[in-house]
């Protein structure tokens, strides 16, 4: 197996498994000594072997259109990224701390604003914020957690430091291709999933029933848990099919379920209605409840939020939990991180900017060419001003659009996100990535064993967007070498 | 404990999936049958279309009836939702809301049968060879849908629903594949006349897998509507209406609430045990399968409403019953 030595000759970023002489990295040294092992013609059959695979398991986006449904396979690199277990350790540490104070936050939110009266969060964030939610004010639910399931992107920059870059706290998605990735490495190359001791990842299923089940407002009874998608038009259609698989969970669209008049959710069965417990919601807020929210939301169950607020059934996420989803509020998680639990915080956020301070605003309309300037609550990358690469046009719209709505708009310096090697045309050639790993809480805190790695598949390229032609690779965290 | 949708999605699947296989087989069986005409007697393709209820449809699309736009329309025309091609698309797109309630390497499975057909379809429609070949692969990968079902499944209500929807679905193609004969005009000689029924109905039994098994519970010859006795009454062939109708008793059994489903079920096998066929001629054959298709029809529409639509019933508890449901919280 040949490394792409033009392409890492003119490479600047932190590589994940190669060092600066283009050696593997410690971790990383058994999986070479086994991709050396392989021949060419090998490697290749492989390779189809997956791509036969993932057809096979039908783990594909699916892209409906009137002509009829394509379904998009899910681009998968073969070689894994490989991070060593201490490294690890520390990482999942910082990310379970940012949690419980994210969700003390939440809650501190919605009920006494500790945080605003102490000068510590400003409270025209608040106030300007897309996705708080006064509906849920005075509500506490159970253990005070809002954001069961978080998703958090990591990037690691140039130096080696590993950065926050986003929490998503609304319906974060991709824990299945997490756990698809390793079945697909399991069939295709056990012996080396085998010979590396990479741990494994397929507790995740597991943890997040006992963490929904543990939000039943029946006790001591089986409770009945449900995962409520928006049907088999959206894209994470697979994800929410797959998640409830793998629960034993009833997958239920928003017309299965009603809401009596005693303010107990049920669902529609063979032998009539039938109490719901849990809710793992897989739509937006939005379109939760038409009695509460959007009206005219036929993804979501009339009444909900009555059920919900009376305690007669727990929801995953809470709804209004995404307040702390928000690129503005992201630059106050180290304050709130030290305000809630006292702590220095484990993880680095990325050195931010925020437009509705004066000075910081000034600093960003100065230096719009050298940073990337993000809308507060938008995800997916999208309304993003990438500064290097926009023309001096695109800065200049932009420029006025921060002027306008400040409190919109927060910026970071470009960061040289890491790569990995990536099979492409038979030789490993470094394509930059990011890792999602997912944190729950509930009574108690769970962070999985690595994450999601996302990479971007064109050369060059920062975007891993599985709609932007995005891939993922299997992540392995490995027992460091004695 | 199930979600109706999920119920009637899981039905529908069992019933598309047994729709395709049999439209295979009734193919098959139909190109023994070509082969087996003597000069003399003709074969009507446009009948073809009407066994499978499908005659309407078929004329609105095809100028002329004749073997390849036949076989276009039952094995790759999307528009026909009863082709191979449709049935096994809709129950992938069935399997796709089911990846929870069914064994996980089901929805694998069904994708690659759907990808067999999407990638074989054209090719089985142009030559008779081939088509054989290809219609054979996909009994044989249904084969193995069905094994994986009673290897894997738990015996639940998700369980059963597939069983009623594949026996139910059998139950009628085995009446369509009878009535196959209708399709056929025969030469007056009357010896001739004979033999060849005889062999039409080898053929008709073969297709059915059932040649073998007829030869050795029945008789080496298949005369005097021994072979419609056969697939109508006999308890002991598994695609036979009475196997197909008792199987479907043994389910409701199993099923809450299903009183009179069992009953209606009941009533039809022992109705059909009770039918005297030796002496029915080809037209009052005719009759007689329409007639079952019917009633095979009433308990279809029986389930849909016990089970699909049950909730409806369910009144929503409010005064007294969240009473008793909130005491029953404490």
């Amino acid at each position: 197996m040949e490394i792409a030595k033009d392409e890492y000759a003119s490479h600047t970023a932190y590589d994940e498994l190669l060092d600066s002489g283009l050696k593997p990295r410690p971790a990383a040294q058994p999986l070479f000594d086994y991709l050396n092992s392989l021949n060419d013609g090998e490697l290749a059959k492989r390779r189809q072997a997956v791509d036969a695979t993932i057809m096979a398991m039908g783990i594909t986006f699916t892209v409906y259109s009137e002509a009829g449904n394509i379904d998009r396979v899910w681009p998968f690199d073969p070689v894994p990224r490989v991070m060593g277990r201490k490294e690890w350790e520390s990482i999942q540490a910082g990310l379970k701390q940012r949690l419980r104070a994210l969700n003390l936050f939440i809650n501190d939110l919605y009920n006494e604003q500790r945080i605003i009266k102490d000068g510590v969060f400003p409270a025209e964030v608040l106030e300007d914020s897309a996705n708080y939610r006064p509906q849920c004010v005075g509500i506490t639910p159970r253990f005070g957690v809002w954001a069961h399931i978080c998703g958090t992107d990591l990037v690691r920059d140039k130096d080696g430091t590993v950065y926050v870059l986003e929490d998503n706290l609304r319906v974060p998605s991709g824990v299945s291709y997490m756990l698809e990735n390793r079945q697909i490495m399991k069939r295709i190359f056990p012996e080396v999933v085998r010979t590396t001791n990479s741990l494994p990842v397929d507790d995740y299923p597991t943890q997040l029933y006992q963490m929904l089940a543990s939000l039943s407002p029946r006790e001591g009874e089986q409770p009945v848990i449900a995962v409520l998608t928006p049907g088999i038009y959206n894209s994470a259609y697979f994800e929410h099919s797959y998640l409830a698989q793998q629960m034993g969970a009833y997958l239920v669209e928003g017309s299965d379920m009603v809401v009596g008049a005693d303010d107990i959710v049920y669902m529609k069965t063979i032998t009539g209605l039938q109490r719901v417990d849990v809710i793992y919601r897989r739509i937006d807020d939005a379109f939760l409840d038409p009695e509460v929210f959007n009206p005219d939301s036929v993804l979501g169950t009339p009444g909900l939020m009555r059920a919900w607020r009376k305690g007669n059934v727990g929801i995953a996420n809470a709804p209004g939990a995404g307040v702390a989803d928000d690129k503005v509020v992201y630059t106050f998680v180290p304050q709130i991180i030290k305000y809630y639990l006292d702590e220095e915080p484990i993880l680095a956020n990325v050195p931010s900017y925020l437009c509705m301070i004066e000075e910081q605003r000034d600093y960003v309309l100065a230096n719009l060419d050298k940073l990337v300037v993000k809308p507060a609550n938008e995800s997916g990358g999208y309304g993003m001003l990438i500064g290097p690469r926009a023309t001096p046009e695109e800065r200049e719209q932009f420029a006025e659009l921060i002027r306008k709505d400040p409190r919109n708009y927060m910026a970071q310096p470009t960061l040289e996100i890491s790569t990995a090697p990536t099979l492409v045309d038979g030789e490993l050639a470094p394509r930059h990535l990011d890792l999602r790993p997912f944190v729950l809480q509930s009574d108690q805190l769970y962070a999985t064993t690595g994450g999601l790695t996302r990479v971007a598949m064109r050369k060059g390229s920062l975007v891993v967007n599985s709609s932007q032609g995005g891939g993922s690779k299997d992540t392995w965290i490995v027992e460091d070498a004695a | 404990m199930m979600l109706a949708r999920v119920a009637e999605n899981l039905y529908w699947m069992a019933r598309n999936l047994e729709r395709a296989e049999n439209t295979a087989r009734l193919i098959n069986s139909t190109t023994y049958v070509l082969l087996d005409l003597p000069h003399g007697a003709t074969f009507g393709w446009k009948n073809l279309a009407e066994i499978a209820g499908l005659d309407d449809l078929f004329a609105k699309t095809y100028p002329e009836a004749n073997e390849e736009s036949i076989m276009r329309f039952l094995i790759e025309d999307e528009a026909n939702p009863s082709s191979i091609f449709a049935c096994v698309r809709y129950a992938r797109e069935n399997t796709r809301t089911l990846r929870e309630v069914l064994p996980a390497e089901m929805w694998e499975r069904i994708n690659s049968l759907y990808l067999y057909v999407r990638q074989n379809a054209q090719a089985a429609c142009k030559s008779r060879r081939e088509r054989y070949i290809i219609l054979n692969e996909i009994i044989q990968q249904r084969h193995a849908i069905v094994g994986l079902f009673s290897g894997t499944m738990p015996h639940d209500d998700a369980y059963h629903l597939i069983k009623l929807g594949r026996n139910i679905e059998r139950a009628d193609m085995t009446t369509r594949i009878l009535d196959l004969h209708s399709a056929i005009s025969f030469p007056d000689d009357s010896v001739v006349r004979e033999s060849l029924v005889e062999r039409i109905w080898m053929s008709t039994l073969e297709s059915l897998s059932a040649y073998q098994t007829y030869r050795r519970l029945v008789s080496m010859h298949v005369r005097n509507n021994d072979g419609v006795r056969f697939l109508l009454q006999d308890m002991r062939f598994p695609r036979s209406v009475s196997h197909c109708l008792s199987e479907m008793e043994a389910c409701f059994r199993l099923m809450p609430k299903s009183q009179q489903l069992q009953q209606l079920t009941a009533l039809l096998r022992i109705k059909i045990a009770q039918h005297n066929t030796a002496n029915l001629d080809a037209v009052a054959l005719h009759e007689y399968i329409d007639v079952l298709q019917m009633q095979l029809g009433e308990i279809h529409d029986a389930l849909l409403q016990n089970y699909f639509h049950a909730w409806q019933d369910g009144v929503l508890p409010s005064g007294q019953a969240q009473g008793e449901i909130e005491f029953a919280q404490q």
